[in-house]
């Protein structure tokens, strides 16, 4: 047993934490907060260029053949600013989609531009008034004359305002079984009928996507028509472990900031981490932030070696989920007052860590999901 | 043991009264809306408006005395007042005036005759609007440790300090505030208790940029701010309760803060979640009739209710004039701590829907997304869950056989 990282893991660690420390600083993620896409083209372009978007991408396709391990580091890192953009929703889920599920040509004419930045993906299956499934799958695309029309509407997409390229969920068959008859079309953003805007609110870059009269070429659709569910399951089961990495960085950023907190702010003639009841909190965020840790490496340890992975991608989704959710909580409660002034940066994490609990469906969701995966 | 309100025919004459008073004066623009910090000037003006004829009744401050402007009404009456206003989703008074609602019980206990006078009759009238000013940067929940200084300089106290997450936004007529007298005394004996006009020269009011500082009723502050005082003269008539005994003055304030008072009326959030989920489908059938959200409304309702009950009897104790004693903060911290449960649970049952203001998918206008940032702002204002903690385990009397006794109302 060796639960340690390899020599190039630490290495890339700290090229990572480096980057985070005089790149964007709380000043710049601030900003980046206020950004309508959190990525504004020059730092997207560098952090392409340094190679963090690519990394899941095989090198035949332009990327860097990363291990999830390798690239889950990297997540991390930037989990703890926390900073915004759709590194994940393209470099990591639509890439992995379109490598589960497209055609060899598809994958060649694809992947290489994400891995470069120049092409932003975004998986775009939530519909309004459905649980996460794929039964909330029922967007219409239909077939004529070698084409086919896309109409409705999908909602709380991740980062689909910074996409060129939605890769979008639709149902092209009825069937018994839900996540039979879904297919995976790659829409370009810029075609007519194709909208997008941000959602306000307590969460961050979720979008409402509109399609009215899209048309696209049959040869959108990524691999076979009908077969896309299976193959973005299998996208899934590969990211969540890299969100989950993302929001484990958060935990640590937020068990810093309260730590340090707790040594420095004086009240009571003492420093408030004297308090068992602040002594308390932190410990309760510690185990938080243990929780997803661990559960997370296990996950990616497994996908990475071969595995049989379900039930510790489904473990490791809850468990994150609700330990960054509740790590935030904890982290307010140690700060009181000074934590809810947005120019201290916690709040950035309580949104991120709100927004990310239903991102690939929520606790509940994995729990079920982790059931059937343990055959109960 | 009877815990209906009943009223007598004499009570439902006055509900009438007060039925046709406000639909005669709550002006029809007036909103109750979810995002407080952007409330119009105009909007404020038409609450305080609200405020002065509501005083000028008596029913601003419907139990304090009639001597000083108050309505001299019982229990009853100010239910009926309090269940009247929140037809309109309005509270008492219709804006926010934390330091009217905790300064005047204050200065009841503690002030002059001519201070009672002086102070009393605009509060009641709502010819004035209050903060209360006690945070600073270094002193928090020990608040005891305040830096701001007072110093006697002949007829007048000369104050010079910063206070920190204090107010609102637009006006304010008067400020009450704590600042240490006597650098050399011992703690809590150094301290004196002031009412200062706003308008006095040095003082600056900076607000902040926070989470939100919104809550219900249309009397969330909607913002907070840093006030500072740069050599601020005020009068020695504003000193209340005697010099260095500000300390003595503020135990009254700190035990209404910390939830003594009680409360009673509907739950609004609780109200608005259930029409929600009452009217919206979730995969083709009412979300009521889910089971997973079922359970988490039953979650939700049991929290709610053991806090509406812990103000109820608190409602009781204070006007009933009962021996109180760790009741107040035990409600304080329920109230706190469930609405962070509270908030969870509705995401779990909203998802991103909790979290959106967008038009076109946000629930009840904003409230429930207002909740979930509220939630978490309102742990800390007047004494942390810690804080409430520690004081019923001193009242409990956990580990120690002198039990400490409540703050002391009028
Ligand atoms: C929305 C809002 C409105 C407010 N309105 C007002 C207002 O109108 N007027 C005003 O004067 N103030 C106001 N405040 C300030 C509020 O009263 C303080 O934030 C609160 O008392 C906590 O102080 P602090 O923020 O300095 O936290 P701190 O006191 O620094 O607390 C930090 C942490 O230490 C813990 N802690 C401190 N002492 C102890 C102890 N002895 N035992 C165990 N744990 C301890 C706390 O629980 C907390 O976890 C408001 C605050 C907010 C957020």
């Amino acid at each position: 047993m060796d639960l340690s990282l390899n020599e190039q893991q630490e290495l890339l660690k700290r090229t990572v934490a480096d980057f985070m420390v005089h790149e964007c600083p709380k000043t710049v993620l601030l900003e980046l907060d206020r950004h309508e896409t959190g990525a504004p083209p020059e730092l997207w372009n560098r952090i392409a260029a340094l190679g963090w978007v690519g990394m899941l991408i095989p090198q035949q396709y332009g990327g860097g053949g990363n291990s999830l391990t390798d690239t889950a580091v990297v997540y991390e890192e930037l989990g703890k600013g926390p900073l915004p953009g759709p590194y994940f929703s393209s470099g990591v889920l639509g890439a992995l989609t379109v490598l589960e599920a497209g055609s060899e040509e598809q994958k060649r004419q694809i992947l290489p531009n994400v891995a470069r930045g120049s092409q932003i993906l975004s998986v775009a299956a939530q519909e309004p008034a459905r649980k996460w499934g794929p039964g909330m799958v029922q967007l219409t695309a239909t077939p004529q004359n070698g084409t086919l029309t896309l109409n409705g509407t999908k909602l709380f997409i991740h980062d689909a305002v910074a996409a060129t390229h939605l890769v979008v969920a639709v149902r092209t068959q009825a069937s018994q079984n839900p996540a039979q008859g879904i297919s995976l079309v790659v829409v370009d953003k810029s075609l007519p009928g194709v909208s997008a805007r941000t959602l306000p609110g307590f969460l961050g870059w979720v979008c409402e996507v509109k399609f009215e009269n899209v048309r696209v070429p049959a040869s959108a659709v990524l691999g076979q028509a009908g077969n896309g569910w299976p193959a973005f399951a299998r996208a899934m089961e590969k990211a969540i472990p890299i969100l989950c990495s993302y929001q484990v960085g958060g935990c640590e950023a937020v068990f810093d900031m309260s730590v340090e907190y707790s040594r420095t702010r004086i009240q009571f003639a003492q420093p408030i981490g004297r308090f068992q009841r602040v002594q308390d909190h932190i410990i309760h965020l510690t185990n938080h932030m243990d929780a997803a840790r661990w559960t997370t490496y296990e996950a990616l340890w497994k996908l990475d070696s071969d595995r049989p992975a379900a039930s510790s991608v489904h473990l490791a989704k809850a468990v994150s989920s609700e330990g960054y959710y509740q790590a935030c909580n904890y982290a307010h409660e140690v700060h009181a007052g000074i934590g809810i002034s947005r120019e201290y940066g916690l709040t950035l994490h309580t949104k991120m860590s709100r927004t990310l609990y239903q991102c690939l469906g929520d606790p509940l969701y994995h729990k079920r999901r982790m059931a059937d995966a343990l055959d109960l | 043991m009877n815990f209906e309100v009943e009223y007598t025919p004499e009570q439902e004459a006055f509900r009438k009264e007060v039925q046709s008073f406000l639909k005669v004066n709550v002006p029809a623009g007036l909103v109750t809306t979810a995002a407080v910090e952007a409330i119009t000037h105009e909007q404020y003006l038409m609450q305080r408006e609200l405020g002065r004829k509501l005083g000028g009744k008596g029913w601003l401050f419907p139990t304090y005395p009639k001597e000083y402007g108050g309505g001299g009404l019982n229990l009853d009456q100010t239910i009926i007042l309090e269940e009247e206003m929140d037809q309109y989703g309005l509270s008492l008074p219709p804006y926010y005036n934390s330091g009217g609602n905790l300064g005047a019980p204050s200065i009841l206990v503690w002030g002059t005759d001519g201070q009672k006078r002086q102070f009393l009759p605009p509060i009641f009238k709502g010819e004035v609007r209050v903060w209360q000013l006690l945070t600073e940067p270094g002193a928090g929940s020990d608040l005891a440790s305040v830096k701001t200084t007072a110093l006697r300089d002949g007829d007048d106290y000369v104050l010079s300090g910063q206070k920190i997450f204090v107010g609102s936004n637009h006006e304010v007529d008067w400020l009450w505030t704590l600042a240490v007298t006597d650098p050399n005394a011992p703690r809590h004996e150094n301290l004196s208790w002031f009412m200062l006009d706003a308008s006095l020269p040095g003082i600056t009011i900076q607000p902040l940029d926070l989470l939100t500082a919104g809550g219900e009723g249309g009397a969330g502050s909607g913002v907070k701010n840093s006030v500072f005082f740069d050599d601020v003269r005020a009068p020695a008539s504003a000193l209340v309760g005697g010099e260095n005994n500000g300390w003595k003055v503020a135990t009254t304030h700190l035990e209404l803060e910390h939830g003594g008072g009680g409360h009673i009326g509907r739950n609004r959030l609780w109200e608005r979640l259930l029409h929600y989920c009452m009217t919206h489908e979730l995969d083709g059938r009412p979300m009521t009739k889910d089971q997973d959200i079922r359970d988490l409304l039953m979650d939700i309702y049991i929290d709610i209710e053991i806090g509406r009950l812990f103000g109820v009897r608190n409602y009781f104790l204070t006007h009933a004039k009962k021996a109180r004693s760790y009741e107040g903060p035990q409600s304080s911290m329920w109230r706190k701590s469930g609405n962070l449960r509270i908030a969870g649970f509705i995401q779990k049952i909203l998802g991103y829907l909790a979290l959106t203001t967008d038009p076109a998918h946000v629930v009840e206008e904003g409230h429930i997304e207002l909740h979930q940032r509220s939630a978490i702002v309102g742990l800390h204002p007047g004494g942390t869950v810690e804080v409430q903690k520690l004081i019923m385990a001193r009242r409990i009397g956990i580990g120690r056989t002198v039990r400490e006794e409540a703050g002391r109302l009028a």
